[in-house]
């Protein structure tokens, strides 16, 4: 299967069609496509991108007059949420032959899974009622249906929970991180056009764990010994020395390479935007044993000194992927 | 509620617990009793697969502190439900549905008691919501 011409190559055949589209997400996946600069004109030299809404001004009705199967990739961005994303991923499931689950949010529910920490009704109150800065006092809500001078107006309708893209339709491709960085979205692009892919399902990019890769790796000591956690603003942390050795909880050694280590190079502690290496469903289950591990402690009290010291656990083992993991979500 | 039997697992170590007693026999009284070799053999992903297959607790049965044949799996595994319990409680789920008991018994015959003890407990919770 070969898709389209390569530049400066005569064209034969109509050009491969290709989506791009956000749901629940923030727009930098977006961007990180922009990012690819001078790339980018190879790729919209050999493909037509019929429908970006952040860049393009299409609309949904010319997806639907569109033949089944007749756009080659749709990338899709961001989870879902609601029922108007619902809608858009069903819509380019149907007209695709391939769609990649891009970035974070997608492949994981990402930053806005975490999210399914609180209920719907949680997140209601907050946001309409409870908030200090909100004034509310004839206690309205977003309704699906209003009417407001004789016409019916309609809004999406707001899920119980963050859904990932795969919870919601069928996926062929994943490309991690938060978002993903561009030598990656380059290769997924080239892979797609050359028709060289590897199973369906895959993730495309490495297999092993983020450690593996990284340059401080050689200074993680055979035995970690963490009596209390810290943040990395609580220290002044050294530039080449592994983070846990510095008793930063760093998520390198449970997250998928091929991000580059950006986030150590600027000496953050790597949160897990790559989601699980290969193999691995929740790694936020995988990394407690290692934290475990690593935590020095003799007795009940010390223990629970070293579990003060952990800033919501949940939210940082899960702050990529609460929506993927076996939990998934908060229960009423 | 009434009628609501708590589905439970139970870990136990073989190196503590049962190992001279009559193994049909315990079987025949502890539902999903799983003797393993080390409670630290007890992994966050076990326990959370156990509550995706639909149990509604989880008891581990390890070796007193400091008696490990392995050094240390039991303290080991002890750390991972003190974790995993955050984990649980964030999602709701009440932490007292996992549960380390750190002893021995040979005979097993406080087994059947614990698990009575703690179905006790889950009773009064309900069943674990599937999402
Ligand atoms: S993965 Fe990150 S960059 Fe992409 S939409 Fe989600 S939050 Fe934004
Ligand atoms: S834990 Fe973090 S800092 Fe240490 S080697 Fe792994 S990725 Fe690098
Ligand atoms: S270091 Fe971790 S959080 Fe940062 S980009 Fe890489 S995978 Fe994502």
């Amino acid at each position: 299967m070969k898709y389209g011409t390569k530049r400066g190559e005569t064209e034969m055949v109509a050009k491969p069609k290709v989506a791009i589209t956000w749901l629940g997400g923030c727009g930098g996946c977006d961007e990180a496509v922009v990012d690819l600069n001078e790339a980018l004109l190879d790729v919209t030299n050999a493909v037509d991108v019929i429908f970006w809404p952040v860049a393009l001004d299409f609309k949904y009705h010319h997806l639907e007059k569109m033949a089944d199967g007749d756009i080659v990739l749709s990338i899709i961005n961001g989870n879902v949420r609601n029922s108007e994303q619902e809608e858009v991923a069903k819509l380019l499931r149907k007209k695709s032959k391939l769609v990649l689950s891009f970035g974070a949010c997608a492949c994981f529910g990402g930053t806005p899974g975490m999210a399914n920490f609180r209920t719907k009704d949680d997140i209601f109150n907050w946001v309409y009622r409870d908030a200090p800065t909100v004034v509310n006092p004839q206690g309205n809500y977003p309704q699906v249906k209003t009417k407001v001078d004789g016409k019916e107006l309609t809004l999406p309708a707001f899920y119980e929970q963050v859904f990932a893209l795969n919870q919601i339709i069928d996926v062929d491709y994943y490309l991690p991180g938060c978002p993903p960085p561009p030598d990656l979205i380059a290769n997924a692009v080239t892979a797609v056009l050359e028709g060289k892919l590897p199973p369906k399902g895959s993730t495309l990019a490495p297999h092993k764990a983020l450690c593996d890769s990284c340059k401080r790796n050689k200074t993680k000591p055979q035995r970690i010994a963490i009596k209390e956690l810290k943040r990395i603003h609580e220290i002044e942390a050294s530039p080449d020395t592994c983070f846990l050795a510095q008793g930063v909880l760093c998520l390198g050694m449970a997250t998928r390479d091929g991000c580059g280590a950006v986030c150590i190079e600027t000496n953050i502690p790597c949160r897990g935007c790559f989601g699980p290496v290969e193999g691995v469903k929740d790694a936020g289950a995988k990394t407690i044993a290692a934290l475990a591990s690593m935590l020095d402690v003799q007795n009940d009290d010390e223990m629970k000194k070293a579990m003060d010291s952990i800033d919501d656990l949940a939210g940082y083992l899960y702050r990529f992927s609460l929506p993927t993991s076996s939990l998934k979500k908060r229960r009423t | 509620m009434s009628d609501f039997e708590p589905k439970l697992v139970c870990f136990s170590c073989r190196f503590g617990w049962g190992y001279l007693g009559d193994q049909h026999a315990l079987s025949a009284q502890i539902k999903n009793w799983i003797p393993i070799i080390c409670s630290g053999k007890v992994d966050a992903t076990h326990v959370l697969d156990a509550f995706k297959h639909g149990a509604d607790g989880v008891l581990i049965l390890g070796c007193p502190a400091g008696e490990c044949h392995y050094q240390d799996g039991n303290a080991e595994s002890k750390k991972r439900i003190l974790l995993l319990q955050k984990l649980l409680d964030a999602c709701g789920i009440d932490p007292s549905r996992v549960r380390m008991e750190m002893s021995l018994d040979p005979e097993g015959k406080k087994i059947p008691g614990l698990v009575k003890n703690m179905s006790d407990t889950i009773k009064k919770l309900g069943p674990v919501k599937m999402v």
